[in-house]
Formats: C-alpha cells, structure tokens, sequence
C-alpha cells in the first residue's frame, strides 16, 4: 500500500488531484512512456503500481475496482492483457523515473515516468527461483521435524498405557483369586 | 495602491545586487573515453554525434528520451 501523500495536493484541489493522477496513468498505460515534471512522476508511481498489480491479480473485482479510477475501457483492457503479462514475474517495481533537467518554459525539473516492459535479467530470473525454491523446502522441512514428535507422542502414550492395563488386569486376577 | 515616495538610490540598488549570488551546481566527475567529464548526478545526459550534434537522453546506457 503506498504511503499517503504530505502536504498541498496537486493541481487545485483533492478531486483536481484524483483526477490528474488518473488520466496520467491512464496515459502511462496508453503510451508506456510519458514526460512530466518531478513531482508528479514521483506521486503517479505508487498509483500507477497498485493499478498494475490489479491487472497482474486479473479477476473480475480488480478490473471493476480499476474501470472506477480509469474510465477508459480500451487503456484498461490493454493493462489487464498486455501489460500484466509482461510483468507477471516482475516482483514489484513496474515504473521507472529518470530525471531529464529542468522545462525551458518554468524551469520546472523535468522527469521521464515509464512502465519497466523488458523482461527480468538472468541473474534476478535465478534469485527469484532460488528464493521460491526456498519457501517449497521450508513446509517440507517442518513437517518432517513435526512428524518425528508426534510419532514419539505416541509411543510415549503406549508404554503409559501399557503398563497401567497391566496393572488393572492384574487386579482384576487378584480380585477374582481372593 | 502603495507606491513607493522617492526613487531608489543608486547605491542602495546596488547593494541590494550585489548579494545577488549564484549556487555552485553538485557535480560528479566521471572518466568517459579517457576524458574527465563533470556532469549532474542522477540525471539524465545528452549523446552527440561526433559533429556535436545531439541525438538523445540517455541514463545508465539506457535511452530515455529525445531531445
């Protein structure tokens, strides 16, 4: 969950601020690739990202919970098709910011805000399948360590109970003897 | 509305130029090719042909926008 925003909204107000940040990921989504100033680039990636891991979740609630923040149809299904299977590995970090010097008009710094398409690198292909063959080992390895106790639970459970049957029995021997 | 009652003298214009100051940019120094550059850090640089024509943007070898 992005942490929540300090200070003054963008633009004029919260709804200007709601809806700047729509049509700027709406627009990320379109062209895959946008400039705009700092701060804005800065605010629209966490947004843009959630946005993206409902499209990696892909059922129908997600895709509504997205259609009510961008209503461009086409823009989502291509984010539920498209882009959501290129970064179906990805773990997190969909955007990518690169601060490109400051605007000629405003001098406002500028800064490049794109979707990170490519696929993952060799060496975090091996991280994450070392990392996921790890957890498949971990569930093994406590269950095999719980088995052993249980089994010894038990055993402990028999020779208790063993003894005592005995006992009543030979009770039961003496009882019927006298 | 207010307007000021005597013209400002030239001394105190000047005064008030003179801390007039400009802020020394953090560079980083890089070695490209053999040569020493200084450029600013965590940003983006323009790649120029070898007549100096500049062609793009680029970021840790990666092309991030036109020019």
């Amino acid at each position: 969950m992005p942490t929540p925003s300090k200070g003054p909204r963008l633009g004029g107000g919260p709804a200007h601020e709601r809806l700047l940040l729509a049509n700027l990921a709406s627009q990320l989504f379109e062209h895959k690739r946008i400039t705009t100033t700092v701060t804005k680039a800065k605010r629209l990636k966490p947004y843009a990202e959630r946005l993206v891991t409902f499209a990696k979740r892909g059922d129908l609630a997600s895709r509504r919970r997205v259609l009510g923040l961008i209503s461009d149809k086409g823009i989502v299904h291509e984010l539920f098709t498209d882009i959501a299977k290129q970064v179906e590995n990805r773990p997190g970090g969909y955007t990518r910011i690169t601060k490109i010097g400051n605007r000629k008009g405003d001098n406002a710094p500028m800064a490049v805000i794109e979707l990170v398409l490519e696929p993952l690198s060799a060496k975090q292909a091996v991280v994450a399948e070392a990392t996921k063959a790890a957890e498949k080992a971990a569930p093994v390895e406590e269950a095999a360590v719980e088995a052993p106790a249980e089994e010894t639970a038990e055993v402990v459970e028999e020779t208790v109970e063993a003894p005592a049957a005995e006992a009543a029995a030979e009770e039961t021997e003496e009882k019927t003897a006298e | 509305m207010a307007v000021p009652k005597r013209k400002m003298s030239r001394s105190n214009t000047r005064s008030r130029r003179s801390q007039w100051k400009a802020a020394v940019p953090n560079l980083v120094k890089t070695v490209e090719n053999g040569r020493v550059t200084y450029s600013l850090p965590h940003q983006a640089k323009v790649v120029t042909d070898s007549a100096g024509t500049e062609l793009f943007l680029e970021y840790k070898g990666r092309k991030v926008a036109d020019v």
